[in-house]
């Protein structure tokens, strides 16, 4: 393959696109025309792309309009039916159907509106893109956040699209994309509508409307509520609301009552039925976000010193082989290994990759692997019998085919390779032979001989800068290799026969990039993580679930 | 398809034995024609015209095939001369290929049908990670006889909104299949 689709210039693409969707314009067809004429490599681009068209068709179209050519064209054919093919309406009666399923889809039209977001089951994989452009607003913080039973669970970094946001109690800051933040206090039911409107039928809410979104729109169970560039607060229970102003000024809509201005100090109470009316200001408290912040900011340091005893205990664990937490206070280029007794052997040598802040900025800093060139490499002698992968990894994007975590260099046989696939599935692979005799080759050439473990999608764009806890278990006295993620294990899958290695080995490996690829191609070859760590651990031992679970819940932050 | 039944009622045992076989070869590649006539005209509609005409002068030519040879290629070769004479009598308003840019496309399109082949099981495996909303979108949007615009602004969105969501999926598989292609083994 020469050229790919997405190597085609902007222009190309859109031409290429409207060509298919029948949109495109005369002007514009031609010059598609001219330079088709010319490019060979438009000319197969387009090809493939067509044909992507055609097969999309195939798999997609609605099985119930599957009609036999033959049988539509030739009634009284007597030949056997050949497989059923997509034809043309050539009835009524189908055309009818034809109508009837547009409706139906129709409403499922209207559904793509609503966006799922975050779903782990439903993550969209192709190739990471999908979520991330469909959400309109974003958890910005939690405050001792509990959800209700049935509702979706979110954290800190969450996007948020056209959906019912429900919080059982606790608070939560969100921040719409048209830039309006709404604090929310439990009990609350909020329905997200855009990044300009949302609905209140439970709980207490204050609203900060900087100039750039006025005219937000909140709506309280009788009345409409639009902002002219303020703060105010509004408190539903049981269908009653109160609405208060703190700043700026407000437009109520109260049932069918004419449009009311409220100002600064104004108070509203708003009745399920009945008309509005006034009542005084501050009987309600509302969430106030400089000491929920300034209690976040105890919260934080209470985790941190919590996570900082968790990371004392583990240190002295016999079963790891290194641990690095990737703080450079200490020593310029080195990442000190924190194994206890200390051994300066295993220190990384940090190579370009930044120091930045980490799960708590200001208490704890990471290291960020956005530069193509960013590792920390370190030497790892010895030999083990199983291993345990487990780090706190931020992905910003994957921007790689394979984006390392941690990777021998030479890979040889028994050296580990940790990574994450661009469509985000999470791959450890351990050599099981690096020089076995390749039947196929008649001169005796060998072979590299490798499974590849890989585990679901565990990210999308969507996770973009959010912290995650993974872990990979090489497990060859079970047969086994199981993946974690934030304490969950999401996969597991048996060694085979063919496949088992138990002398296993790191050597010389890298954190965060790949030291020697076998091939000079960068799309391949470049590995580095666009993100940062800030915990690795690597035992020689295979960790089970619930110890996993338990390292995992230790090491995290109330938040995370 | 006039011709066609033509001979099926005639009632000549030799040439029914003919005709079945005719049918279950077309049969077999129809799927690739469609899709080598659908890489050189507009829309299905055009495509699906073609191809109907291709299948008359294929089973009416059909004494001259060499079974010997390979029965898609002699097929594209009828179809890409159906699809210039199809050219020639749309309007000239219609957006159809230039005839020599309609002959490029097609003899090149001839030799990639093992190509073709390997980008729909890639695109198989790329839709098994579509999410069901985006699957449901897929199958609207690839439903024929839907009009896009009615069913748009009945939904409350706009005839744009709904193509700018179908370019960024199909671009989407498109890199997917590309990619799956293209990428080696990760070791």
């Amino acid at each position: 393959m020469n050229k790919r689709f997405h190597d085609l210039s902007a222009e190309e693409q859109d031409w290429i696109d409207a060509y298919l969707n029948g949109t495109i314009e005369p002007a514009a067809f031609d010059a598609l025309q001219d330079r088709l004429l010319v490019s060979e490599d438009l000319r197969a681009v387009m090809r493939r792309y067509l044909s992507l068209d055609h097969h999309l068709q195939m798999e997609c179209a609605a099985d119930g309009l599957a009609l036999n050519p033959w049988q539509s064209v030739d009634e009284g054919a007597r030949v056997e039916a050949p497989k059923p093919q997509r034809w043309r309406f050539k009835s009524s009666m189908q055309m009818a159907a034809a109508a009837a399923l547009a409706f139906l889809l129709g409403l499922a039209f209207m559904h793509l509106q609503e966006v799922p977001v975050n779903d782990h089951a439903a993550l969209a994989t192709i190739n990471g893109e999908e979520p991330s452009a469909e959400g309109f607003a974003v958890v910005r913080r939690l405050f001792d956040a509990a959800w209700p039973a049935e509702a979706k669970l979110h954290r800190e970094g969450d996007t948020l699209g056209s959906e019912t946001f429900s919080l059982a109690s606790g608070t939560a800051e969100i921040q719409f994309y048209s830039g309006a933040t709404m604090t929310v206090q439990g009990p609350a039911e909020i329905a997200l509508k855009s990044a300009w409107e949302a609905a209140c039928s439970e709980g207490i809410v204050r609203m900060q409307v900087p100039p750039a979104a006025r005219g937000f729109k909140l709506q309280a169970p009788t009345t409409e509520i639009v902002d002219l560039g303020t703060e105010f607060g509004l408190e539903v229970r049981d269908g009653k609301a109160h609405v208060e102003v703190f700043k700026g000024e407000i437009a109520l809509h109260h049932q069918q009552e004419d449009e009311r201005l409220v100002k600064e100090g104004g108070a509203w109470g708003l009745p399920s039925a009945g008309a509005a009316e006034p009542v005084e200001a501050g009987r309600v408290v509302f969430p106030d976000l400089g000491r929920l912040g300034s209690q976040a900011l105890a919260q934080n340091k209470a985790d941190f010193e919590r996570w900082q005893s968790h990371c004392d205990a583990l240190a002295r664990d016999p079963r790891l082989i290194s641990y690095y937490t990737f703080d450079r206070k200490a020593s310029g280029a080195l990442i000190p290994n924190l194994t206890l007794p200390r051994n300066p052997e295993r220190d990384g040598a940090v190579v370009l990759a930044e120091p930045v802040d980490g799960r708590w900025p200001g208490l704890k800093s990471a290291l960020e692997f956005r530069r193509p060139g960013s590792r920390v490499r370190v030497n790892v002698p010895g030999e083990f019998p199983a291993f345990t992968f487990m780090c706190w990894v931020r992905i910003d994007s994957l921007d790689r085919w394979y984006n390392a975590l941690f990777m021998a260099d030479s890979y040889e046989t028994g050296e580990p390779h940790w990574q994450i696939r661009n469509d985000g599935k999470m791959i450890l692979s351990v050599m099981v032979d690096d020089a076995r005799p390749d039947p196929k080759s008649p001169d005796g050439a060998t072979m590299r001989f490798q499974h590849l473990y890989y585990s679901p999608p565990i990210w999308d764009q969507s996770m973009s800068g959010q912290w995650m806890h993974l872990a990979s278990v090489f497990d060859p006295a079970n047969r086994e290799v199981s993946h974690y993620v934030n304490g969950e294990r999401i996969a597991r899958e048996k060694i085979t026969k063919a496949y088992f290695i138990d002398r296993l080995r790191i050597g010389n490996a890298e954190i965060g990039n790949w030291g020697q690829p076998f091939r000079e191609d960068p799309s391949f070859a470049i590995r580095n993580l666009n993100g940062r760590m800030d915990e690795l651990a690597i035992f020689k031992v295979a960790l089970g679930d619930e110890e996993i679970h338990r390292l995992y819940q230790e090491s995290r932050s109330s938040a995370r | 398809m006039k011709a066609m039944s033509e001979h099926s009622n005639a009632p000549n045992p030799q040439e029914d034995a003919r005709y079945e076989v005719f049918v279950k070869k077309f049969a077999h590649h129809e799927g690739d024609l469609r899709r080598f006539v659908r890489s050189l005209l507009p829309n299905w509609t055009d495509a699906d015209e073609v191809v109907q005409q291709t299948a008359i002068v294929m089973w009416r030519k059909f004494d001259q095939y060499d079974p010997d040879t390979n029965f898609m290629k002699w097929g594209c070769v009828i179809a890409r001369f159906e699809a210039l004479a199809y050219r020639r009598k749309m309007a000239r308003d219609r957006l159809v290929f230039r005839e020599d840019v309609l002959e490029l496309m097609a003899d090149e399109g001839v030799e990639e049908m093992d190509q073709r082949d390997a980008e729909h099981a890639a695109l198989e495996s790329c839709l098994k990670d579509v999410p069901e909303t985006q699957r449901q979108f897929l199958t609207l949007a690839h439903t024929q006889g839907v009009n896009v615009k009615e069913l748009a602004e009945q939904a409350g969105s706009t005839a744009a909104a709904f193509y700018m969501r179908l370019n960024r999926l199909r671009r989407q598989l498109m890199k997917c299949v590309e990619s799956k292609l293209q990428q080696p083994d990760p070791a």
